[in-house]
């Protein structure tokens, strides 16, 4: 609404042939990206403001006799004695789905080459989170198309979901699977024409991150048919403070225009450490009082006011969002991972044991939780993998045992033998999410004990061989599974024929 | 960092006698800086610069400039530090000031504010806007 009434007001001021009231003041002094300014009485606390040669700022610090602004451009341009104007206006980016398909910057000026962006409407960057009356329980599901993830710590459409590890466990990569596979159900379901199917778009938002990964992670995207589906908004590590530390709110502006228009988007701020970073010293140059680790005292609020904006609508749409945060040695009791941890609803934990055990994706089962639980999966993951995060607790406690084998029973054996089983039956290529129901057939076939004379080695490639024979020559089964989203007996019937068929074949 | 807030808040104490019937005195400065002569506080001349800009910031907001790019009358210019005497409920005496840069149009100054109705201004804005 009131970007309607901006637009009348502009109009209303483009036939006034009036004085135009400027609030001014003059630059005192730069330095790191701070201007201190003399003057600018009527500024308010975070309004952009204008400073020569059409480099903006916001005003962050209102003081006695000065006001702190940061400088969102290059700071070499300005010196001191320089004119610095109020505009009126907070913060805005582009939105809408114009945007979908580019790489923004922190402000939404594109920086792909691809042109200008056509959007309609700006949203303010910085937005109070929608409130309790307008929100609606989290129940449907939004599939990362990884098994471990899906059948054992669900996500749903409206939550925030941590993605929590060490430096390359594979954080990143997990929340790009994600992306591109909701492209991949995007492209089916909107080829389907079914009126009830929502597609899900996606932002990622990088934060502090190499150029070159940020390339990398592009290229990945365009590789998988993704880019199409997504807005990339990026602050790398070259970017001033103040734009990383603004990044994240201007990606959660463009998610929640499509949350506002009855439509499903997710975001991944990737990563909220490196945005704890840019604010403590965006903070610490403005010479806030700093806390625990230096960082300032309203670090939680930070972050809490950026994942609160993450919400399912009654009524309107959802934003879901995969904050990524990155631990040192595995250490989650930090300051930032337990913040961001108490924000959240629930946590995916990396380990880099797990990792480096070839266990990928290195999920551990342990510490990771969604609070949604499984009120956000389809009936038919819930009867297949049920009991599976249970059996690999246990496979995880009684592994410790594993090495004294010769000495155990044969229930523990047993045990043991089929978590290994489950453990390998998980591991899964990056950029390859499988949808849901081959996910299901798989789970399915493991419940069944099909993987169970294979040796322990051979359950991943006999799981993909699976998957394959279902894709190419049993897709009506498929689509039954999908579109029922629940087992009944006659399914199971079906899918048990059709396991025995591949068996049968299968010589792996 | 605390000689500097120090010195800060002295030149405010400062500032605040050298009001008389709500404004800046030329008796009441002489006074404060006769004070600040005799007393010679830290930081003396971080003091007289802090209080030197709160001083220049109060006369200005009782200053209005008046930039014109053409010829103006002196009736024009009484007539707008009347107008904005008016408006923000505090004397405010007009000064006229010479700017061609303008091309056309009058700007006003008073403190913080800029009233700006010149062709400068509008070419500035539609070059920023294309």
């Amino acid at each position: 609404m009131s970007t309607v009434l901006e637009q009348i007001e502009q109009q209303i001021a483009k036939l006034q042939n009036k004085a135009v009231k400027k609030n001014t003041g003059k630059i005192r002094s730069v330095a790191d990206g701070v201007a201190k300014i003399d003057g600018l009485s009527d500024v308010a606390y975070n309004e952009m403001v204008q400073f020569p040669n059409g480099v903006i700022g916001i005003a962050l610090n209102l003081e006695q006799d000065e006001v702190g602004c940061v400088v969102l451009g290059d700071v070499s341009k300005l010196k001191e004695g320089d004119e610095v104007t109020t505009t009126g206006k907070l913060l805005s980016v582009p939105v809408g789905r114009a945007l979908l398909g580019r790489v923004v910057d922190a402000l939404g000026n594109p920086v792909d080459g691809k042109g200008p962006i056509d959007a309609k409407e700006t949203f303010p960057v910085e937005k109070i989170a929608p409130g309790i009356m307008a929100r609606k329980s989290v129940n449907q599901p939004l599939f990362t198309g990884i098994q471990a993830i899906d059948s054992m710590i669900p996500i749903g459409r409206g939550q925030r979901e941590l993605i929590i590890g060490d430096r390359g466990t594979g954080k990143t990569t997990i929340a790009i699977d994600t992306i591109i596979n909701q492209a991949k159900i995007n492209k089916v379901g909107l080829a389907s024409g079914d009126p009830k199917f929502r597609p899900v778009y996606s932002i990622y938002v990088a934060i502090g991150q190499k150029n070159s990964n940020i390339v990398r992670t592009i290229a990945a995207l365009e590789a998988a048919g993704a880019l199409e589906y997504t807005v990339i908004v990026t602050a790398p590590a070259a970017d001033n403070p103040a734009n990383q530390y603004l990044a994240p709110y201007a990606g959660a502006a463009i998610g929640e225009w499509f949350m506002e228009n009855g439509e499903d988007a997710l975001i991944v701020y990737d990563d909220l450490s490196k945005h704890a970073v840019a604010y403590r010293q965006i903070s610490l140059i403005l010479k806030r009082p700093s806390g625990r680790e230096a960082y300032p005292g309203d670090v939680f609020y930070l972050h809490s006011r950026l994942l609160e904006r993450s919400a399912r609508l009654d009524g309107k749409g959802s934003l879901t969002a995969l904050p990524i945060i990155e631990t040192l040695a595995g250490d989650v009791s930090a300051y930032i991972p337990t913040n961001v941890i108490s924000i959240t609803d629930g946590q995916i934990f990396l380990e880099t044991d797990l990792f480096n055990q070839g266990v990928r994706p290195a999920v551990s089962v342990g510490l990771s939780v969604s609070r949604v639980g499984s009120s956000a999966q389809i009936k038919a993951t819930k009867q297949v993998g049920g009991k599976l995060k249970g059996e690999l607790a246990q496979f995880r406690e009684l592994a410790a045992f594993a090495q004294f084998g010769s000495d155990l029973d044969a229930k523990t054996k047993a045990q043991l033998d089929r978590g290994s089983r489950i453990v390998e039956l998980f591991k899964q290529p990056a950029f390859s999410p499988i949808p849901i129901e081959l996910q299901v057939v798989t789970i399915f076939a493991l419940q069944k004990g099909f993987y169970d004379n294979l040796d322990i080695k051979k359950v991943t490639a006999a799981s993909v061989a699976l998957r394959e024979f279902f894709a190419t020559r049993k897709d009506a089964l498929l689509t039954e599974i999908r579109t029922k989203a629940a087992l009944d007996k006659d399914l199971e019937a079906k899918i048990e024929a059709a396991l025995n068929e591949w068996k049968s074949t299968y010589n792996g | 960092m605390a000689v500097k807030k120090q010195a800060q808040q002295l030149a405010r104490q400062l500032f605040k006698l050298s009001f008389e019937n709500g404004s800046i005195s030329a008796e009441r400065v002489a006074g404060v800086l006769a004070y600040v002569e005799k007393t010679k506080p830290a930081q003396t001349v971080a003091v007289l610069k802090a209080y030197e800009r709160l001083v220049a910031a109060e006369i200005a907001r009782s200053q209005a400039i008046v930039e014109h790019a053409g010829p103006i009358q002196p009736d024009a210019v009484n007539a707008i530090g009347a107008l904005f005497s008016k408006k923000y409920g505090r004397p405010v005496a007009a000064s006229a000031k010479s700017a061609p840069e303008l091309i056309a149009g009058l700007r006003v100054r008073i403190g913080d504010d800029v009233y700006e109705n010149s062709v400068a201004a509008r070419l500035g804005e539609l070059a920023a806007n294309v």
